[in-house]
């Protein structure tokens, strides 16, 4: 860590954010939850971009709020 | 630093015949790091242990201690309970591993005469809670003990164990500096552990990345911490699990608060970054395949309470071989065996 830690710092802010714009994006979570879910079944294969879809929609939305929380305060 | 290290390892190979306590003491400036040629074959080097000595003390300087403090509070005052079980007074007793003393604080004056408290970090240390009972406090590995052999009646140990690299070593080590007829409590993180972090970390590391390393540490199962504890020579074994589930809000939450408990990964072979997709990914898999009905997630802490005690000729030993009086049979007549006073064992 550097001498004030700005850079730890900031880091850390931004992924204090990460909770309540995951809670944004309930839905997308859930879906991709469920895939990866259902991947665990018996008989299932979890391989890599198993979900991908999923997680882009998942992941568009994180973006879309963390834009919106930006452009809104701080 | 070569001199230090050469008297260490003097220190080491002496182990059994006593090394005066200002010896051992220097044991500490080197204390944490297995050598590389070490002199036994079976020591294992898992944990970093100079880095769980960072993080202890970094967690003990924060600016609000307590807020992270609930589970070892806990557990603490469940080992508490235990040693109030035993219908003895402790005149001496060492906290191994004793973060800000949890331990301490549930104790009375009338039951130990004066605790030894001994933890690796300093700062944990330093801010120690309030208790009634004269404490010392000493800087000291788990697995580099600096006391003599038979030195006290009560070890405890609260959540500490599960980060020592040589544990049959630790616990030899503590039935050493135990008395005879000395007992020691102990509570440590079981396998059950985090599991539901575990899983989804797992699952979503494979999904984004397509492999996954570990991330929670290795934890001892039941049956191993009996055998640990019969081979380092302990008696009369009492080991029992428990389970406390603590829900979080989110699987961020819980990440921080493990660090805010010095909980946080120190293996050697740990990864160095987890991507932001793969936590995104964990914390969306954690939500869907293990919350509550009110949207919490929860988190298991399965801890394992044991309790052995060091051989003394007063402790009960099983019976010869061939001398009952009565048989299993007879269970059914137990009524009129007993006002006889011929119980059989």
């Amino acid at each position: 860590m550097s001498a004030n830690g700005a850079v730890w710092g900031r880091v850390r802010s931004r992924l204090r954010a990460f909770p309540e714009r995951l809670a944004v994006c309930g839905a997308e979570a859930a879906a991709y939850g469920r895939c990866v879910q259902a991947s665990t079944a018996p008989g299932g294969r979890l391989s890599k971009d198993f979900c991908a879809r999923e997680f882009e929609a998942l992941r568009s939305c994180f973006a879309a709020a963390a834009k919106k929380t930006l452009e809104g305060g701080c | 630093m070569l001199r230090p290290a050469g008297l260490w390892r003097l220190c080491r190979l002496s182990w059994a015949a006593r090394v005066p306590a200002e010896n051992l003491g220097r044991r500490d400036v080197t204390s944490g790091v297995s050598p590389r040629g070490s002199t036994s074959p079976r020591t294992l080097n898992i944990f970093d242990r100079d880095l769980k000595r960072k993080q202890k003390n970094w967690a003990a300087q924060q600016p609000e201690p307590t807020k992270f403090d609930y589970l070892k509070e806990e557990v603490g005052s469940r080992i508490a309970d235990r040693v109030y079980d035993i219908p003895r007074n402790f005149p001496l007793a060492l906290d191994l591993g004793c973060g800000r003393g949890y331990i301490a604080q549930y104790l009375n004056k009338e039951t130990i005469g004066k605790f030894f408290q001994a933890d690796i970090a300093e700062n944990a240390l330093k801010n120690s809670l309030e208790t009634e009972i004269p404490t010392v406090s000493v800087l000291a590995d788990e697995e580099f003990l600096p006391f003599r052999e038979n030195t006290f009646d009560l070890v405890v140990s609260s959540l500490s164990l599960h980060w020592v690299n040589d544990l049959p070593r630790a616990l030899e080590q503590i039935h050493y500096i135990l008395k005879p007829d000395g007992v020691f409590i102990g509570a440590m993180f079981g396998g059950d552990t985090l599991y539901e972090l575990r899983c989804s970390l797992q699952l979503a590391e494979t999904e984004r990345e397509g492999g996954f390393s570990p991330h929670i540490s290795p934890f001892t199962a039941v049956n191993d911490l009996g055998h640990l504890l019969g081979r380092a020579g302990f008696n009369t074994l009492t080991v029992d699990t428990d389970e406390i589930q603590v829900n979080y809000p989110g699987m961020f939450e819980l990440m921080e608060d493990l660090q805010g408990m010095g909980e946080s990964n120190c293996s050697w072979n740990r990864k160095a970054l987890l991507h932001r997709d793969t936590m995104l990914a964990a914390a969306a898999v954690y939500r869907e395949m293990y919350r509550n009905e009110d949207g919490s997630v929860p988190a298991t802490y399965q801890i394992y309470y044991m309790i052995g005690w060091k051989y003394h000729e007063s402790q009960a030993r099983p019976a010869e071989r061939g001398s009952a009086t009565v048989s299993f049979g007879e269970l059914g007549k137990i009524n009129n065996l007993m006002p006889q006073g011929n119980k059989s064992q």
